[in-house]
């Protein structure tokens, strides 16, 4: 799913500054589950901001509300719809899509997105998320045993490993993280399939997908 | 329905000097929903009693809210009050205005005590009344593990009028009794009580033996649990309302400080046991037998105690002089001291080091070097035999089990009590219990006070063969649930699992038998789909609000 | 709540501080009123937002107090907790409210004085600041 994070604070007010009614949008989906943007951060987010700005002496005035899916415009729409007429801007603590569905549909309101999107990724441990997928059109995780070297190799070989394989299997650029290349090895080995790793993996197309990407279903 | 509260006031005896009671009613009676403000003298008394049973009679009130001494004193008196005249015993709000308030601060403090009547208030106008429910429980109980806490468990049950199945995974009962030599002073041998024990249980009705079995899977909640039983290549399934895991310890040789090369001298309490056993058999009495301890594990009692019992066990049948080299010797267990005592009046000495000893080999016999702190000096023993140390760790599969159970096990592989100040026997999950050896209990004596505590809690939970529950005090709103998984993953009593509700969309639910009512998923849950009835964020809200608030 | 009243709200674990709480009161050792305790089944029922919201509603300090480190019925309660209240303080620092005015206090049931000892450092704290 979609990860993302919060900005800082500060970020958030330049942002809203000269606005005195704001509604606080998030969205129950992807950014709930990272913990970036669900109801619960909707609240803190709008304390934060109550405060802040009771201390500097202006008062802002902040509405509150959680759509199911921010990138669905008949949720949108339903959710925000009364909402939005008694506000001048609206921050929306959704992904970039939220953003810009709200955007969309809101024209003459200013939307503000509060996280930054990140990546495509899972959680691996409580409170951690990592990426896993880069969205890139022409997946190759047939060959290299279901893991991607697109996003996890820091190099994004796609003939690796680069030679500089760290000790324990780490990564040269960042010696924090697993050496992708290894990690596919390993897998390929206990499935009986290193044969995969001879073969030569021509440059990746990234024109796979033209950007902006548009996908149309060929029934209805 | 319109809210109505009536609010009781208690000065405990009129001792309460420091509040104004009647200012207090004055400023609680101009707000709209409180029916009325009394004020007793001992709401805890049979006096009290009557007058608020009268009052919540006569009045046509929804919500009680009680300004008196701290909740865990007499809330359980109010609540099974509101019982007897059918109000929900839930919608009570209690204000502490003793302990924390007109105790603990000099001079006035009626509006302390205000603010905390309106706090009570506060959350008495959220609250929902929690239903009760009848559930009915399985009476059987599963007992893991056939060894001495494994049959004791099982024995204990019986008596008690329970039935339980014992799940061995060996051919025959008995676990590690036969490793044993024995305790000192007590008469009987292990396998004499072994024999005794297991000849008991092929007797009673009540106590079902499967040997050469093994536990496959367990699921449920405590008064029901599903669990899958291999045995002989077959699987059966029942259910059980409690489990008793005995699954016991072993021990290991540590490897370090006794290589193989230092021969057929350096041997392990086992072994010692069985010449201690046969004596008759050795081919010259030793004339000296060393015992090492504490270098790898200072903690675990049960080398002590085998050392202890073992030595004492040589000085009556070999004659042999007996050293024990020691860093701490603890003997904190029930007569432990006692049997220190007894070694060192019949001549065992003990060496206290603070380095390692080295242990080396001469002329056929081991030496070992230390410096005793008592002395001050090198010491240098040479033994006939040395019993090395030995390690005493979880048996095979603990940790296996463990996550299967999703069990926490401590830094050294037991399995770790629930609240290890309040609660020893009882484990994460209602209706689960650790006993003995897989805990890195030891002792008979502990262990046996374990056995005791952990059938008498099974016997009060099942044996009327149901089980009252409150029912959704803490619940999962399935529309706003987004199936993230995470209180499933951190809810430390296993309480939680993923369901598929009608619309086909997997939500989570809380188990009501297993909640432990600690409200951690509700704090975690992104969704804000948890809501824990009595701590519900509105609810907690709504006192704070009410902090300063002004009439 | 007046930002004047400079009230402190604690929440306090029903298993451990609650009860230091009511041996503090036992004991007649007194600490200062301005302190107001809203209990908890668990130190870790208590959120980011509680406490947030508090010091939104005018406290002054807010004292997060649950049992002692191990001693958690509930395992991961009170580590929780302080996890948590480490967290609302950056974001209170990101507000510009610095100097800790938030706290994790481990206490077991019977440590009467230390509740007191812990109140009365937050009340000097805040009483302090509002000097300056």
């Amino acid at each position: 799913m979609i990860i993302a994070e919060r900005k800082p604070l500060e970020e958030i007010k330049n942002m809203l500054s000269g606005y005195k009614e704001i509604l606080v949008v998030g969205c129950r989906t992807c950014v709930t589950i990272c913990w970036a943007g669900g109801e619960k951060e909707v609240g803190i987010l709008s304390s934060q901001l109550k405060l802040a700005s009771s201390r500097e002496g202006n008062e802002l005035s902040i509405l509150e509300a959680t759509v199911e899916r921010q990138c669905e415009k008949e949720m949108v729409i339903e959710e925000l719809r009364d909402k939005v007429q008694e506000v001048e801007a609206i921050l929306s603590m959704g992904c970039g899509v939220g953003v810009q569905t709200i955007a969309e549909i809101f024209e003459e309101k200013p939307v503000f997105p509060a996280l930054n999107t990140t990546f495509i990724g899972m959680p691996e441990a409580e409170g951690v998320w990592v990426e896993k997928c880069g969205a890139c059109g022409d997946c190759m995780l047939y060959w290299t045993g279901g893991i991607c070297p697109v996003v996890r190799c820091a190099k994004g070989l796609l003939n690796g490993p680069c030679g500089g394989t760290r000790r324990g299997g780490k990564c040269e650029v960042d010696p924090e993280k697993d050496c992708a290349w290894v990690l596919i090895y390993r897998r390929l080995e206990k499935q009986g399939r290193l044969d995969l790793m001879e073969r030569y993996y021509e440059p990746k197309n990234y024109r796979a997908v033209k950007r902006p990407g548009r996908i149309e279903a060929a029934t209805a | 329905m319109q809210v109505k509260i009536g609010v009781f006031l208690c000065d405990c005896g009129e001792s309460l000097k420091n509040i104004d009671f009647s200012r207090i009613r004055e400023d609680l009676q101009r707000l709209e929903d409180i029916a009325f403000v009394d004020i007793s003298h001992n709401l805890c008394l049979e006096e009290g009693e009557k007058a608020m049973t009268s009052r919540i009679l006569v009045e046509n009130i929804n919500r009680v809210v009680i300004g008196a001494c701290s909740p865990d004193l007499c809330e359980h008196i109010f609540t099974r009050l509101l019982e007897g005249l059918r109000l929900n015993p839930h919608l009570l709000s209690l204000a502490n205005i003793r302990e924390q308030c007109s105790w603990a601060h000099e001079g006035d403090v009626t509006g302390k005590a205000l603010e905390l009547i309106r706090m009570a208030i506060s959350k008495a106008r959220l609250l929902q009344p929690i239903e009760r429910e009848v559930v009915p429980v399985s009476k059987q109980v599963l007992v893991v593990g056939g060894g001495f806490c494994g049959m004791r468990s099982a024995l204990e049950l019986s008596r008690l009028g329970i039935r339980t199945t014992i799940v061995e995974s060996e051919l025959t009962l008995g676990g590690k009794m036969e490793q044993f030599e024995g305790s000192y002073g007590i008469e009987t041998s292990p396998q004499a009580i072994l024999n005794l024990m297991s000849n008991t249980i092929e007797e009673d009705e009540n106590i079902e033996v499967l040997t050469s079995a093994e536990i496959t899977s367990v699921e449920g909640q405590a008064g029901n649990f599903p669990v899958k039983i291999r045995r002989g290549g077959e699987q059966v399934s029942q259910s059980f309302g409690a489990i008793i895991f005995a699954t016991g310890h072993t021990t290991k040789t540590l490897p370090r400080d006794f290589e193989p090369e230092l021969g057929r001298n350096a041997i392990s309490q086992r072994k010692l046991v069985e010449m201690l056993q046969a004596p008759e058999e050795l081919e010259r009495r030793p004339g000296t037998i060393g015992f090492v301890l504490d270098v790898s594990d200072e903690n675990s009692r049960l080398p002590i105690l085998s050392t202890l019992n073992n030595a004492l066990a040589v000085k009556e049948r070999l004659g042999s002089e007996v050293y024990v080299f020691c860093k701490s010797l603890k003997v904190d267990s029930e007569g432990m001291e006692k049997l220190y005592r007894e070694a060192r009046e019949q001549g065992v000495v003990f060496l206290k080091f603070e380095e390692k000893p080295q242990i080396s080999k001469e002329d056929g016999r081991l030496k070992v070097e230390a410096r005793d702190l008592l002395l001050g000096e090198e010491v240098a023993l040479l033994c006939d035999f040395l019993v090395a140390e030995e390690k005493v760790l979880p048996c095979e599969g603990t940790e296996a089990l463990g996550s299967m159970l999703n069990m926490r096990t401590d830094s050294q592989g037991f399995y770790q009590d629930e609240n290890v100040h309040l609660y020893p026997v009882a484990s994460e999950r209602k209706g689960m219990f650790f006993v003995g050896g897989c805990k890195g209990d030891l002792d008979f004596a502990r262990t046996s006070m374990d056995i005791s505590s952990a059938t008498v809690s099974i016997y009060e939970l099942l044996s009327s063969g149901k089980v009252i529950v409150e029912v959704e005090k803490v619940k999962v709103e399935p529309d706003k649930c987004q199936a993230c998984l995470t209180c499933i993953r951190i809810c430390p009593h296993s309480a939680i699992q993923l369901v598929r509700v009608d619309t086909e969309k997997e939500v989570a639910k809380i188990y009501d038998l297993a909640c432990d009512g600690c409200g951690i998923c509700a704090a975690i849950c992104p969704a804000k789909a948890i809501r824990f009835e009595g701590y519900a964020d509105e609810q907690i809200l709504a006192e704070i609000e009410a902090i300063g608030e002004s009439l | 709540m007046n930002r004047d009243d400079s009230k402190i709200v604690a929440f306090c674990c029903e298993h451990s501080a609650y009860q230091a709480a009511n041996k503090a009161g036992r004991m007649r050792l007194h600490y200062p009123d301005n302190v107001r305790i809203i209990r908890v089944p668990c130190a870790g029922r208590v959120d980011v937002q509680h406490i947030l919201k508090a010091f939104e509603k005018g406290a002054a300090g807010v004292l997060v107090m649950g049992c002692q480190e191990g001693a958690c019925q509930h395992l991961t309660g009170n580590t929780r907790a302080r996890e948590r209240v480490k967290y609302t303080d950056s974001l209170l620092k990101e507000v510009g409210i610095d100097g800790s005015r938030v706290r994790m206090v481990n206490l077991g049931p019977d440590m009467g004085q230390q509740f007191v000892a812990e109140v009365k450092e937050m009340a000097e704290k805040i009483e302090g600041e509002m000097r300056r």
